[in-house]
């Protein structure tokens, strides 16, 4: 791709915290998100102020549900609440599900490639334990097809991702035992990785493959036809900060900083497809395809096509595990194995933190919690830690590309990026 | 230290013994004998210990038996023995008698205990036990606040304590503070400082709301999701007496005082009055004639329950508001230049606890971050060094406690002013403590 896009650092919330019981609102969390972010990259308010002035910086914010979460909208103007060198500063909210984070990042990205900005600063977030988890499982029920697909289901998110499930086991004809089984051992990789992650939601929790594999009963219920608790993405309140320039300011802000420019990682590539958005009708059109998600699969070959890299050449995966058939389905659009031999590679140890192929070091969205406008950027963020070798205990040793899979409803709106040095 | 395949508990039917098991089942994957007075309490500890981690897949690791039929027996084959029984030396003492005699060399034993002495514990061992034996303070309920205070003595050796330390740490997930063998260790020492002093303030102030003020002061804005009489009457008056009774006869610190349990304590112990557990304590659940919930506390000096009042403390709104927009500084800034008595309560205890927490660095623990994770992980109380930070730094910290007239602790005053002097935000984000 030409006029790279460099990532210049960033930062993320604990994604342990549950604000609505610290008695703190969308707003501190955006608050803290964004000053933590700044700090960390080392972006100032001097400096906002100006690029500002200059007309070279705009704020991309993703956020998937603030009207019934946290009964606010208008989510992009809110830096301005923040630190009052946001005043004037262009900024919108970005919205795809739980694709928000990217559809923000791409914005950003798109502005910064045209030369209309210099720097963008990127946030996602979602508060999402202002409600219960019924009135909450409703809410993301918006993200498919309201009306069709989740009104007056309980829990319509798991219910989707179940049947996605279903249909992989058909479709390939796998052995149901060993099929499950690698669904466990999805879950069981995640919070494993979890646990070296400060800031993963469920870092000092239990899991292994035992109690993933014993679905049913009452310590983990089925939720979604196969589907059991262990094999979902957890409710997490969260948000996450990437600081995005272009050659223009990446140059500048590396003299500043007494670093060289390749001290920074560059978007190398990028996809962004749609699917149809009713499950039903992705399962109808991709009857005869090799892949069940064909467009998820178009998505990663677009972002390996613009960034001339393969699946031999990305070291580390962040992957969109909303539920643990959601990532099986990945391993193979990511060209790690062939469709319906994912679970191949999971019983190989591929995919394992010390694997050929690590997916998802910081325990993804079942193991590091899945705020979901704020997973996009979350991703970025950690592919950035990875690839810059900043990612502390979880570090994936000797990364040098990575690639993140964010996908919004039920792998409607996919997007890949690939970051590397 | 050999690979821990199979534990011993002793007192595996209490909450701790029950939860403590859980833990080394599940993250440890070792079989865990479950030893109570006798099976059926022992099987009890086991339906607990399932519940208490939330998985029916630990069932088949954990072996009922009593302390009479199976003890020697288990502890022979144990790679560790964690001891939970009462805490006095009357009931610890014999039985570790009879783990060191059935004990195999290289075994772990350890207590778990919030006072006694862990190396008068450790003579009822020969050389290679005394050499592997050790406090593991776990704190209830154990799955959920994961500090572990790792207690060593002279005996120990200094290998086998970092590969019990990285065990506990790396495969029970436990937030490891090593302390040395002083009354009460690290967390218990500073948390029931701060609750028993708030509860002779109760008593001095039992005119103005005694003890329910207190707690309003030293409410979530404090950096604590649970008062501190409040806690008290959660874990227990007669444990509250057992710990600051030692304190107070073990230790002679510039806080000697403090550890006096003040005499409305031992009156309501005396009637049963214990707190939560036996129904009532410093507080009394009850239902008002139109059935909803309402909470009394303990009039003092009126022996009797009386509603908890409504208190409009405006620089505590003011507070808990700039909290509740993550203005840590800022609602410090109003607890810093607020009148009134409130305000001079709320800020002497901010100050106590600044200066206590840090004040046993060199005495219980080697660094301030001990103290630090042994409070974020063990009370889900705000870290005294977060504290510090957030009142501005060193300078305005050691203003705070000088005005209270109150020790400088040496870690505080040799600290460099403009760097953060809260070190653990990758491990605990103290923020999460304060509640607005």
């Amino acid at each position: 791709m030409k006029d790279a896009v460099y990532v210049l650092g960033g930062e993320q919330t604990d994604f342990q915290r549950n604000w609505t019981k610290e008695g703190k609102t969308f707003m501190s969390l955006f608050r803290e998100a964004v000053q933590d972010g700044l700090e960390k990259v080392g972006l100032t308010p001097d400096e906002i102020k100006k690029l500002n002035k200059q007309n070279r910086i705009g704020v991309f914010v993703g956020n998937f549900d603030g009207e019934q979460y946290a009964v606010q909208g208008h989510m992009g103007a809110f830096l301005t609440e923040v630190d009052p060198c946001f005043f004037g500063v262009p900024g919108a909210r970005y919205e795809a599900a739980c694709a928000s984070g990217s559809v923000a990042i791409d914005a950003a990205q798109t502005k910064l490639r045209s030369k209309d900005y210099d720097v963008a600063i990127v946030v996602g977030m979602e508060i999402m334990k202002t409600v219960s988890s019924s009135v909450g499982g409703d809410f993301l029920g918006t993200a498919a097809y309201y009306e069709k697909e989740a009104k007056g289901v309980q829990f319509p998110f798991p219910k989707l991702f179940g049947k996605l499930a279903d249909v992989l086991l058909e479709r390939y004809k796998l052995d149901e035992k060993r099929y499950m089984g690698a669904l466990a051992e999805i879950s069981r990789i995640n919070y494993a990785n979890a646990k070296r992650n400060p800031k993963a939601q469920t870092r000092s929790w239990f899991m292994n493959n035992e109690h993933a594999n014993a679905r049913g009963g009452e310590f983990n219920m089925a939720v979604g036809g196969r589907l059991a608790i262990t094999d979902c993405s957890q409710v997490t309140d969260g948000a996450a900060l990437v600081v995005l320039a272009n050659k223009n300011y990446a140059e500048e802000f590396a003299k500043k900083k007494g670093t060289k420019l390749s001290a920074y990682p560059k978007i190398k590539g990028w996809g962004h497809r749609v699917a149809p958005i009713t499950f039903e009708a992705k399962v109808a059109e991709s009857k005869g395809d090799k892949w069940v998600l064909p467009w998820t699969r178009q998505t990663v070959k677009d972002a390996f096509d613009r960034s001339g890299l393969n699946t031999k050449d990305i070291d580390v995966f962040e992957t969109h595990d909303c539920f643990t058939s959601s990532e099986y389905a990945a391993i193979s659009a990511f060209g790690i194995t062939q469709p319906g031999k994912e679970h191949e590679a999971i019983e190989d140890g591929v995919i394992d933190f010390h694997g050929k192929k690590p997916i998802n070091p910081s325990g993804g969205l079942i193991g590091a919690g899945h705020p979901v406008g704020a997973s996009g950027v979350r991703m970025m963020l950690d592919i950035y830690k990875q690839v810059t070798g900043t990612a502390g205990d979880y570090q994936v040793e000797g990364a040098k590309n990575g690639l993140m899979l964010n996908i919004g409803g039920s792998a409607t709106t996919n997007y890949v990026f690939v970051v590397g040095k | 230290m050999r690979e821990i395949k199979t534990v011993t508990v002793l007192g595996a039917n209490g909450t701790m013994g029950a939860g403590s098991a859980a833990i080394v089942a599940a993250f440890g994957k070792a079989k865990v004998h479950m030893l109570a007075r006798d099976v059926n309490k022992a099987k009890e500890g086991i339906e607990k210990a399932i519940s208490s981690i939330k998985t029916d897949t630990i069932r088949p690791r954990l072996i009922p038996g009593s302390y009479d039929q199976d003890l020697e027996k288990a502890v022979s084959e144990s790679d560790w023995v964690f001891e939970l029984v009462a805490e006095s030396y009357e009931v610890k003492e014999p039985i570790n008698k009879r783990i060191a005699k059935a004990r195999k060399p290289g075994t772990i034993v350890s207590t778990v205990s919030s006072g006694l002495s862990i190396a008068r514990l450790a003579d009822a061992f020969d050389e290679d036990g005394k050499k592997h034996y050790y406090g593991t303070h776990f704190f209830n309920p154990p799955y959920k606040m994961i500090l572990c205070e790792l207690v060593t003595h002279a005996g120990n050796d200094k290998k086998v304590t970092k590969k019990l330390g990285e065990y506990l740490d790396k495969t029970l997930g436990r937030a490891v503070v090593y302390t040395n063998d002083t009354p009460a260790f690290a967390g218990n020492r500073i948390g029931f400082q701060l609750i028993n002093e708030a509860a002779i303030k109760a008593e001095e102030y039992s005119d103005k709301g005694g003890i329910a003020l207190i707690d309003a002061i030293m409410s979530g804005y404090t950096g604590r999701a649970m008062a501190p009489l409040d806690t008290a009457d959660f874990v227990g008056l007669d444990v509250h007496k057992a710990i600051v009774d030692n304190l107070y006869e073990m230790t002679k610190d510039a806080a000697h005082s403090t550890f006096k349990l003040p005499g409305y304590f031992q009156k309501l112990i005396d009637k049963g009055d214990l707190g939560r557990k036996s129904g009532q304590g410093l507080y009394k659940m009850t239902k008002t004639p139109d059935g909803k919930k309402e909470k009394l506390y303990y009039d003092i000096k009126g022996d009797l329950y009386v509603p908890v009042p409504k208190f409009d403390i405006p620089f505590i709104k003011e507070a808990n508001r700039r909290i509740g927009e993550a203005d840590y500084i800022g609602a410090m800034n109003i607890v810093k230049e607020a009148k009134g008595l409130e305000a001079d309560i709320a800020r002497y205890f901010i100050a106590r606890y600044v200066s206590y927490s840090l004040s046993i660095v060199g005495e219980v623990v080697e660094t301030k971050e001990m103290s630090d994770l042994a409070m974020g992980t063990g009370f889900n109380w705000a870290p005294a060094s977060a504290f510090v930070d957030f009142l501005g730094g060193p300078k305005e910290a050691i203003s705070l406690i000088t005005k209270a007239k109150l020790p400088v602790p040496e870690v505080l005053a040799k600290a460099k002013a403009g760097k953060p002097f809260y070190q653990l935000k990758d491990i605990l984000d103290a923020r999460s403590l304060f509640k607005g």
